[in-house]
């Protein structure tokens, strides 16, 4: 999975769910009409979507996704048409939020959060788990090795599902 | 090695380790609600025939917008009602709700040592009866569903140790904001918030459900506080708690629901309950607070204060309110409501004020104790149980830059209304500042002239 585009700098840590998508939100429209109201509670955002109308991987700094359980933050971003979002960290509702859609957050150090800001675009090999800028520097992004596969393969549903039958047996001789 | 109390929970109901730091973990009890419950739904019926693993281990409650305010709500309020009939699903409807964190413990639905999830953040309360319940997303609840169990990163332990007694005006709310404070908005992100010590022994029920409430404030994946017989005390009598010989031979296994004397954590942290004193946010997380009696600081966030419409070096008392809320799954419970009551017998707010109880069995509690009678003669409004003005949905929705103190647990940006501007603070803090109309506490108002 190679995703190459243009960053969309938000430059701000702690960019929590309700800005994500205001609560307001939740079931008014279905998942695709989300991307309207992507960001829509983060102050600043229409500047921000003026000065970069194309780009498709986010970068924001520390904590972002902090608070709800709303999946719909991962589904409004989607529906805007990113593709990833880079930061130093994230909260971790939101993280499982992003495996489970096939979303990709790539977790990067904080040394090398200012040279993404610095950079108009970037390309991310989630197989490498790598981050590529302009001008050839390379940053390597962790990455759980579960949610790799799901990410990859997608199916965490179906997953759970093939799980059924070894729970049932677990839960009757176990618990 | 000696175990923590996480530890033995989580080993209880480890079906199978995964890649990572991943595992399988069984899941003794769902519940969902009609705002994020049902994507979920969707899921199960349209990908697997509406499967449920076990539609008794589910509970579906109608409680974020309750009732319904418009057609958008009302449709997703129906359509958990009709799955819940369909799949024999329990399900507590309009009348008979309550927030969900307050409702499933309030009915016995948890039990000490057990595991429980649900479609929202707050689920964390619920780690105050020793059950390691926490908030997962709708993909994640439609899989808890299918198959009674949850993929979890094993979280690390940090350990709180809370010494002595809070006092002076000083709630169970302040200890929270306190933890929040000294951790960091993110800085339990990757634990489990074990609590220890006698600051928290001498908790009651509903103050270590609003501690362990506010975890996923500071990122960490839940709150956990030891078993004792407080816990065994409230859960004795319950509607849905074991009953008789079965519940004493429960009971005698949750009293090892304790960390062991030798057990080894991640990290700790330790606070004096006894200096704690009452504290308000001044920006936009939980984790921008200050004491009452203090200032802004002059090194706080240019961003939050912009978006605040408040200044550095500026006294947390001289910032005046447009409304107060008193409520949300943090601060509504019964002992909330009484203290908040008793701050405000005899009393008159002089700004919009709102009482929303926590569930509608609290809400006839309080009215048995004619605290219904106290909050309405003190002007305030006394509204039916929901989640309220918290998720800035209905019931106090705030305009931009309204500014509202409130018993809640997020001041994010936009939280009960866009451009709206949240203080939060303890239910008696909320109360006297009801009354002055500015951020107050409850010993400004002796000298205040009641009305």
């Amino acid at each position: 999975m190679i995703l190459e585009g243009k960053l969309f700098p938000v430059d701000r840590a702690n960019v929590d769910t309700d800005q994500i998508i205001p609560t307001r939100f939740l079931g008014a429209v279905d998942a695709a009409g989300l991307g309207a109201y992507c960001l829509g509670g983060l102050p600043g955002i229409e500047t921000l979507y003026a000065a970069h109308p194309d780009a498709t991987l986010v970068v924001a700094r520390e904590n972002f996704g902090a608070g709800s359980s709303r999946e719909h933050a991962v589904w409004a971003l989607q529906a805007r048409g990113f593709r990833a979002v880079i930061a130093p960290s994230f909260a971790r509702i939101f993280e499982e939020n992003a495996y489970n859609n096939a979303f990709v957050l790539a977790t990067i150090a904080p040394d090398d959060v200012d040279s993404v800001f610095a950079a108009p675009s970037a390309r991310i090999d989630v197989a490498e788990q790598t981050l590529a800028l302009p001008g050839g520097k390379s940053i390597h992004f962790t990455l759980d090795p579960l949610r790799k596969e799901f990410l990859l393969g997608g199916g965490f549903l179906a997953y759970m599902a093939s799980q059924v039958e070894s729970i049932r047996k677990w839960e009757t001789t176990v618990h | 090695m000696g175990r923590t109390l996480f530890d033995k929970v989580w080993n209880d109901h480890v079906v199978r380790e995964l890649p990572g730091r991943n595992a399988l973990i069984f899941i003794d009890r769902i519940v969902l609600y009609e705002l994020l419950g049902p994507p979920a739904i969707d899921q199960i019926e349209e990908q697997y025939d509406g499967a449920l693993y076990d539609a008794s281990r589910i509970i579906a409650v109608n409680d974020h917008v309750a009732p319904a305010k418009d057609t958008v709500t009302a449709e997703l309020a129906q359509q958990l009602r009709t799955w819940a009939k369909k799949r024999n699903v329990r399900m507590y409807d309009v009348g008979q709700n309550g927030i969900c964190h307050v409702l499933v413990p309030e009915r016995g639905h948890v039990l000490p040592g057990s595991t429980l999830v649900c479609s929202d953040s707050h689920t964390c309360t619920i780690g105050a009866f020793g059950a390691f319940a926490f908030g997962i997303g709708s993909t994640a609840l439609a899989g808890a569903m299918l198959a009674s169990a949850v993929i979890v990163v094993r979280p690390k332990v940090m350990r709180i140790t809370v010494r002595g007694r809070l006092q002076n005006d000083a709630t169970a709310k302040d200890l929270a904001l306190a933890v929040i404070a000294q951790l960091g908005f993110k800085g339990g992100t990757g634990y489990v918030l074990e609590y220890a010590g006698d600051g928290i022994a001498a908790l009651s029920m509903e103050e270590r459900m609003t501690l362990c409430n506010m975890a996923i404030e500071a990122g960490a994946t839940t709150g956990m506080c030891p078993v004792d017989e407080t816990t065994i005390s409230y859960l004795r009598g319950r509607e849905f708690s074991p009953a008789g010989e079965e519940f004493e031979r429960a009971a005698s296994d949750w009293r090892t629901l304790t960390a062991d004397a030798d057990a080894t954590y991640d990290a700790s942290l330790e606070i004096d309950a006894a200096k704690l004193v009452p504290t308000v946010t001044w920006g936009t997380n939980p984790g921008e607070s200050v004491p009452l009696t203090g200032s802004i600081p002059r090194d706080a966030d240019a961003a939050s204060l912009a978006y605040m419409g408040l200044h550095a070096g500026t006294k947390m008392r001289d910032i005046g309110l447009d409304q107060a809320f008193i409520g949300s799954c943090t601060n509504a419970r019964i002992t909330d409501l009484r203290a908040a009551a008793a701050v405000l017998a005899g009393r008159r707010v002089s700004i919009p004020t709102i009482v929303t109880p926590g569930s509608q069995a609290v809400k006839r509690q309080a009215e048995a104790e004619g605290l219904h009678d106290i909050f309405q003669d003190a002007g305030a409004l006394w509204t039916h149980s929901s989640c309220g003005a918290c998720p800035g949905l209905s019931t106090g929705v705030l305009a931009p830059e309204m500014r509202c103190i409130s018993s809640s647990n997020r001041n994010f940006p936009g939280r009960m209304g866009a451009g709206g501007r949240v203080h939060l603070a303890s239910p008696i803090v909320v109360a006297a500042s009801a009354v002055m109309g500015r951020i107050a506490s409850p010993s400004e108002l002796s000298s205040a002239v009641p009305a």
